[in-house]
This record gives C-alpha cells, sequence and structure tokens, in this order.
C-alpha cells in the first residue's frame, strides 16, 4: 500500500543493530579492565532475550501502530510539508511526546507495568538498552507517539524519528563515560542524566525522564543532575531477585492484576491509574513516600 | 537433493523470511555476548565484606531501615538485619548485586546447628541458608517472634 504522503517508513533500528553489538562487546572489554561487576552474564542474558522478544513483537505491532497513523492521516486538519525543517519539528515534537509517554510510564501503574522491565536489571550497561518490553502495544503506549499524524505529520516520518530517538538512547546507558562537555549536558540527555534516572536512590527516583532532549526535564520541573558523591544504586525499588525472562517481562502485570482483583471496589481503578507502589491503606512506598521518608531523615541532609 | 533446494527456495522466498533471519541473528549474537561476557570473568564474586556494608545494603533495600543488629554468614554471600523497631530484612547475594526481602515470620525458617536456612513468600526470592556460626541459636530464637509481633 503506497502511504497517503508519499513517504515511505525507514528503520533505522534494524541497520543500527551491528553497532549496538559491537559496542556492547566494547563495553565489555571496558568493564574487564576497569570495572567487572558492570556486567552480569545471567543479567545480560535476560537483557538481551528481552530484547529480541520486543523486537519480535514490535514487528508484529509495528504494521498496526503504522495502520493506525495512518488512520489518523487520513483524518488530518492540516497537512506537514516534506522538507527539511518539518523533520526537524518532527523529531522535536517527538521528543516531547517521548517524555510525557516516559514520565506517565513510571507514574502510571497501567504504563508502568509495562515499562518496568527496562528498570529492573541493577545493572546500568549497554545490554540494559536492549531490555526493552514485550507490553508496549497491548498498553497502547504508542497513543503518546501517533497523534502528531492527526495535525499532518506523515507516519512514515513519525516511525522514522521515533526509531532515531531510540537509536541515540541507546548509547547512553553506559557507566563508561562520565560527562559530556557542559553545553551538551545541558541540551542532551546523557549517561550522566540517564544514570539518574535508572537509579533508585531516593534523590535520583522519578526524574530525567528525557530521551533525547534534557530541556524538556528542565523545564517541567523533572530534571536532577547527577551529584559525584552519591554511590547510585539502579534497578527498581522492590528488586526482582531472579533473572527469569518471563517473571521479568510479566510480574507487575500479574501484580498489578492481583491488587484490581483483590482490591475493594471504589479503589480497584486506582491501582491501574496511580503511581507504582500506591496502595488504598497506605502499606506501601511509592517514590513520594520514600523521598519524603528520606528528605525527613537528618543524614540526607548531610548528603 | 533437488526437493531441499525448492524448500529452501521456497523458505528464501517467504515473505517472513528477512524477519525470521535476523530473529535467528539477533539470537546467535545474543548467545556469542553472552560467552564473551562469561569468558572475560565479567559479574565476579561479589561479598558482603563488613557490618557497615550489610546495614548499607538494608538502608538500599528499604529506605530509612537503620539496622542495629546484623548477622553475616560466614562466607559473605548474605545477611540478616534487624532494626529498632524489629523489622528484619534478609539480604543475600544475586549475581554481582545484593538483594533484599524482608521476614514477617517464622514459618520457612529452619534451624540446623549453625545453619539458618530461610525462605521468603516470595518464591522466586529462593531459599538460602547462612551460617551464621553461634549467633544462629540466638537469631533463630528471635525470628520465632517475628509472627506474634507483627
Amino acid at each position: 500500500m503506497k502511504p497517503a504522503s508519499g513517504l515511505q517508513p525507514f528503520d533505522v533500528v534494524v541497520y543500527a543493530i551491528p553497532f549496538f553489538i559491537l559496542a556492547i562487546v566494547l563495553e565489555m572489554l571496558w568493564a574487564a579492565k576497569r570495572k567487572p561487576e558492570a556486567y552480569e552474564p545471567a543479567d545480560t542474558w535476560t537483557s538481551l532475550a528481552l530484547g529480541l522478544g520486543s523486537t519480535v513483537i514490535g514487528a508484529a505491532a509495528a504494521g498496526l501502530i503504522y495502520a493506525a497513523a495512518s488512520w489518523l492521516y487520513a483524518h488530518r486538519v492540516g497537512t506537514v510539508p516534506v522538507v527539511w525543517w518539518s523533520w526537524i519539528a518532527c523529531f522535536v515534537l517527538d521528543d516531547l511526546n517521548y517524555y510525557w509517554f516516559h514520565r506517565s510510564a513510571h507514574r502510571v501503574r497501567w504504563f508502568w507495568a509495562s515499562h518496568v522491565n527496562h528498570h529492573s536489571s541493577q545493572h546500568y550497561n549497554l545490554s540494559t538498552a536492549l531490555r526493552q518490553t514485550w507490553t508496549g502495544f497491548p498498553a497502547l503506549s504508542f497513543a503518546f507517539r501517533i497523534w502528531p499524524a492527526f495535525v499532518g505529520f506523515p507516519p512514515a516520518m513519525l516511525i522514522t524519528v521515533g526509531g532515531i530517538n531510540l537509536v541515540y538512547q541507546f548509547w547512553i546507558h553506559t557507566e563508561a563515560v562520565r560527562r559530556l562537555p557542559r553545553w551538551l549536558e545541558a541540551v542532551l540527555n546523557t549517561p550522566s542524566h540517564h544514570r539518574v534516572h535508572h537509579a533508585t536512590n531516593p534523590l535520583y527516583l522519578d526524574r530525567n525522564y528525557a530521551g533525547v532532549l534534557i530541556v524538556w526535564d528542565r523545564l517541567f520541573g523533572t530534571f536532577q543532575p547527577e551529584v559525584d558523591d552519591q554511590r547510585i544504586r539502579y534497578g527498581i525499588v522492590r528488586q526482582l531477585g531472579t533473572f527469569a525472562l518471563l517473571h521479568s517481562a510479566f510480574h507487575e502485570w500479574a501484580a498489578m492484576l492481583k491488587d484490581f482483583a483483590t482490591a475493594p471496589f471504589r479503589h480497584k481503578i486506582s491501582y491501574l491509574l496511580r503511581p507504582p507502589g500506591w496502595s488504598h491503606d497506605g502499606t506501601r512506598d511509592s517514590s513520594d513516600t520514600i523521598r519524603a521518608r528520606w528528605l525527613e531523615a537528618p543524614e540526607s541532609a548531610a548528603e | 537433493m533437488e526437493q531441499a533446494k525448492t524448500a529452501l527456495a521456497a523458505l528464501f522466498a517467504h515473505p517472513a523470511a528477512p524477519l525470521i533471519a535476523q530473529g535467528v541473528l539477533s539470537l546467535i549474537a545474543i548467545v556469542a555476548l553472552v560467552a564473551i561476557a562469561r569468558g572475560l570473568g565479567l559479574g565476579g564474586d561479589v561479598r558482603i565484606p563488613d557490618e557497615d556494608t550489610a546495614r548499607a545494603l538494608a538502608d538500599d533495600a528499604v529506605c530509612g531501615f537503620g539496622a542495629t543488629d546484623i548477622a553475616l554468614d560466614r562466607a559473605r554471600i548474605g545477611a540478616l538485619a534487624r532494626n529498632a523497631q524489629g523489622r528484619v530484612l534478609l539480604i543475600r547475594r544475586h549475581g554481582a548485586h545484593f538483594v533484599a526481602r524482608e521476614l514477617t515470620s517464622y514459618e520457612g525458617i529452619r534451624l540446623d546447628r549453625h545453619f539458618l536456612t530461610i525462605s521468603t513468600p516470595d518464591r522466586r526470592f529462593g531459599a538460602i541458608t547462612l551460617d551464621l556460626g553461634p549467633e544462629a541459636q540466638a537469631w533463630a530464637a528471635s525470628l520465632r517472634r517475628l509472627g506474634a509481633t507483627a
């Protein structure tokens, strides 16, 4: 089927895969020399298998997502021309959409159930970047990214810039790069900023949601710079304690649906839409309660 | 031979062939990367060197836990941490890191001289046997009160 805009989507991710593999090998060599605990073979297997599964499921879902975007484009209110500036505009808009998707993925348990497996490794390395969800499509996460088709951005353009955004985010999942020049750290999401995002330290919880441009976090009040004397702990608040692949992929869905099934009727929907860790009887910890408790502790003032 | 050639040609002509080939190559690459990680000895052999580290691990697991009593496994692969409120955390090694779970009852805990075998309600967390030396008896006795105080 010829796209209505005449533009064909370009899947940049497929072409990036050989570079991903090469970069992981190089990072492993760095780790062997400097920080052997930066990788754990069992964890690497789980992360990469989640990545492979995500690619397969993503390929199956891509046609449906593209069809949905094409439907929106067929009912568009305007038409954005395919010129150099519209590519830049589309990239920036898509990155803004990514920010809000990502923020929702951490603040709404329904989306967190899908996104959590990207965070459930206690390691932070390039294999973690490929630890992607299997359930993004049924979670309807794509809705955050395809709406610009309705205002006239060609679906193929949206798919292409989305792929570029994803590829950019690969290399920032590393401890091998400390800081970039200050002017780049001011504008771009960098390894330093994204380490903060993957950390479970109370100071760092639910911060730095950016995809490519860190300016969104600065703009919307969610930016937190990396503090040099804080020992970073990666993963999730309640660490998985297993490398089991299927458990890693589905554990939060199972937990959420169990909560939904057993909660009193008037609280059921809250277990789907409120932040992870919320409970109707206040017996669990969310990012907000952990941070509040940490801020009250006298030693946190010294950190 | 001719049949095999025909079957192979049909396979390559299938619309899903590029996707299947990509999947197979990716799987081979994954196996190779894990083998490289193993070959390079990545992951290491992490241990809990002292009680202060165990306290820090307890605080990592539960913000503000504030452990007052620590029992270290002799091989330093696990520990028990108790705070002033009587809450107890089981800490154990997981790959190159540590994970912890709060113990809420004596169920699943067995004492065998200096060895305390502990399994939590979290089936995937698994059971761990800690060699606590002479301290094992006192810890086992105190853990028996967990269900009662909860």
